[in-house]
């Protein structure tokens, strides 16, 4: 099916594109500058890319924010993967309605609240506020994401291809790994990638269960807003949306490839 | 499902990588010692070379931890759970921390630089005789504006805002103390009235002042005013600076009537787990050279009358920061007005906000 896309399409997409993006390439563009303001360019300079790389208690809290962010979405997904398919397993209609309210609420209810939470259950338990805190409030909150990404590819999986493959003398275990996983390894890979950008860019949560040293970029950020934000944070948005940018190509490249050994011989 | 656990593996593996680094760069910065002192303040709000010699001569590894509100602050501080050695609170909050009871009061003995801190900035009811934070950086409620934009016109007067010609030009910031502040001020009466009357008068006056009204913003004012999107903004001094730093044209001016006057003053929070330390360093920063190069690289008004010495000619003359005797006089500390007073103020801001023509 392949349709022509009419010229107003195409107009309309690249305004949308250009709307979205033209504040991001703003940032960029007076990265560059060296008058230190984001109103009026003066001249080129690298000045703000030096400063960035010569400040190593921000660097520190980027790695910071890059480690919490992959780990708490690795964890996050193998978790709400295997809650998935238990709500998916629950053959009564109520009890299952009522495990996805229970979901639902924790990505509705507010941020602010959930941190607040948090805080006061690290703090009673004893428990020291640090990385693991931090890491542990972000796997909290990315699970019910992942649980939200894999259950409709569940449901569109036939329940005939289970039974056919227990036909053919598959045990519990195969059918899983060999059946179930490889189809709704979309849903998993989307998954992790929400649970990926929700946990760098939150701020409410993490404000709460940061300390002892340990920060994450937005709460950082956050705090720079009463003096005012240097444009090496700018130098900063500037290489991380690079670094996006070649994650997503390099994701492109993968499912490209597995389009063309689904399409060629299997091996 | 090959690949899926190929990519989980791969994640695995960077996130370990990255951790060794993480470790390695915080044996760098010296985050391991046992000697730690962890200081909790406003975001670049502090020259971070005097806190790499104050390292030098102390032998303490400082961890640097930065906080976007008073409220949030005390909050993270009430709970514990982080040992905060040092806070920088506003005056408002220190009152607040002091009866919540969050506290350690200071030793003055130990602090021998603590004579270099202008008299006038002691011993303010807030915090009567400094028993519990030290001046950090101080600061007044002020107008900023863009003498280019309103052809030169000056401003002595809170009055000169009602001018009918400054039809919607003026930003205010969203602070029911702050605006209420200037329609008391703007009548002759202290910002800290109780009299109802009083208040009822204020608000009827900023009422006929809405004409002029463009938007009342939060903490995007700083950018709107740099941008030149208006020509008039009601402004803490520490944003004017910031401002004025960005665009030149600007100015500001503390009105003739007087105005408010603010404090962030350093407290060592009841969690502190280096009392010893804190001291040291309140009394590394209370020193005379360090605090000029800090107020440099901050660029607010410092209390440190010694300081003064060591800064340039023109940040110390400079009458918007360093206003005159004369008018210092007229500059007051918000009060706590108990729960009632201010939710009065609160209720006649809303209404005034409500009051659009």
């Amino acid at each position: 099916m392949e349709r022509k896309t009419s010229k107003l399409t195409n107009v309309f997409l690249m305004i949308i594109f250009f709307i979205l993006y033209a504040p991001i390439f703003f940032l960029i563009y007076y990265s560059f500058n060296s008058g230190g303001t984001m109103y009026h360019f003066e001249s080129f300079t690298l000045d703000w890319y030096k400063e960035l790389f010569s400040d190593m208690r921000l660097l520190i809290i980027v790695l910071n924010t890059l480690v919490v962010a992959l780990l708490s979405a690795l964890f996050a997904t193998i978790i709400g993967v295997i809650g998935a398919l238990a709500i998916h397993e629950v053959k009564k209609r109520s009890i299952r309605n009522g495990l996805l309210s229970l979901n639902n609420v924790l990505i509705v209810s507010p941020d602010v609240i959930i941190g607040a939470s948090f805080l006061i259950l690290f703090t009673i338990s004893g428990y020291k506020l640090g990385f693991y805190s931090v890491l542990l409030s972000h796997i909290a909150f990315s699970v019910p994401i992942v649980v939200l990404m894999v259950l409709p590819k569940l449901s569109e999986m036939s329940s005939s291809l289970v039974d056919a493959a227990r036909d053919l003398g598959a045990s519990t275990w195969e059918v899983l790994i060999k059946v179930i996983l490889p189809f709704i390894s979309p849903g998993i890979m989307a998954g992790f990638f929400m649970a990926l950008t929700y946990s760098l860019d939150d701020f409410a949560v993490t404000f709460f269960v940061t300390g002892n040293g340990f920060s994450t970029l937005s709460v950082e950020i956050y705090s720079l807003a009463r003096r005012g934000v240097s444009l090496n944070i700018n130098a900063l948005s500037a290489l991380l949306f690079l670094f996006t940018i070649l994650l997503v190509v390099v994701y492109y490249f993968i499912t490209q490839r597995q389009k063309l050994n689904a399409v060629g011989v299997k091996k | 499902m090959k690949q899926l656990v190929r990519v989980f593996i791969a994640i695995a593996i960077v996130s370990a990588l990255l951790l060794v680094a993480i470790s390695k760069l915080n044996d760098t910065q010296g985050y391991s010692g046992d000697n730690t002192l962890t200081i909790y303040n406003w975001g670049d709000y502090i020259d971070p070379d005097l806190i790499k010699r104050f390292e030098k001569e102390t032998g303490i590894s400082v961890v640097y931890e930065t906080f976007d509100s008073n409220e949030a602050m005390m909050t993270k501080v009430k709970q514990g759970g982080t040992s905060y050695d040092i806070a920088v609170p506003s005056e408002y909050m220190i009152e607040k921390m002091r009866e919540e009871d969050l506290l350690i009061p200071i030793d003055h003995s130990k602090l021998p630089n603590l004579k270099n801190i202008d008299e006038r900035f002691m011993d303010l009811p807030f915090d009567p005789d400094n028993k519990y934070s030290i001046p950090y950086f101080w600061g007044t409620v002020g107008i900023v504006y863009n003498p280019e934009l309103l052809d030169g016109k000056e401003f002595k007067s809170w009055n000169d805002l009602w001018d009918p010609e400054l039809k919607n030009e003026i930003l205010l910031v969203d602070g029911a103390r702050e605006v209420m502040g200037m329609g008391l001020n703007s009548l002759g009466y202290s910002l800290n009235d109780t009299n109802k009357t009083h208040l009822r008068e204020a608000k009827e006056k900023l009422d006929t002042l809405t004409p002029n009204i463009k938007a009342i913003v939060g903490d995007e004012i700083k950018i709107l005013l740099a941008n030149e999107e208006a020509p008039i903004g009601l402004v803490w001094s520490g944003d004017a600076a910031d401002i004025m730093s960005e665009n030149e044209k600007l100015d500001y001016v503390v009105p003739e009537e007087g105005s408010n006057l603010w404090f962030d003053n350093m407290v060592i929070p009841k969690t502190a787990k280096n009392v010893d330390g804190a001291h040291q360093f309140i009394n590394f920063i209370l020193d005379a050279e360090v605090s000029a190069l800090n107020t440099e690289w901050v660029s607010y008004s410092t209390p440190n009358k010694a300081a003064l010495e060591f800064m340039p000619e023109e940040m110390v003359t400079d009458e918007r920061f360093y206003p005159s005797a004369e008018l210092t006089e007229k500059l007051e500390v918000y009060e706590n007005l108990g729960q009632a007073n201010l939710a009065f103020y609160n209720e006649l801001f809303l209404e005034f906000k409500m009051h659009r023509k």
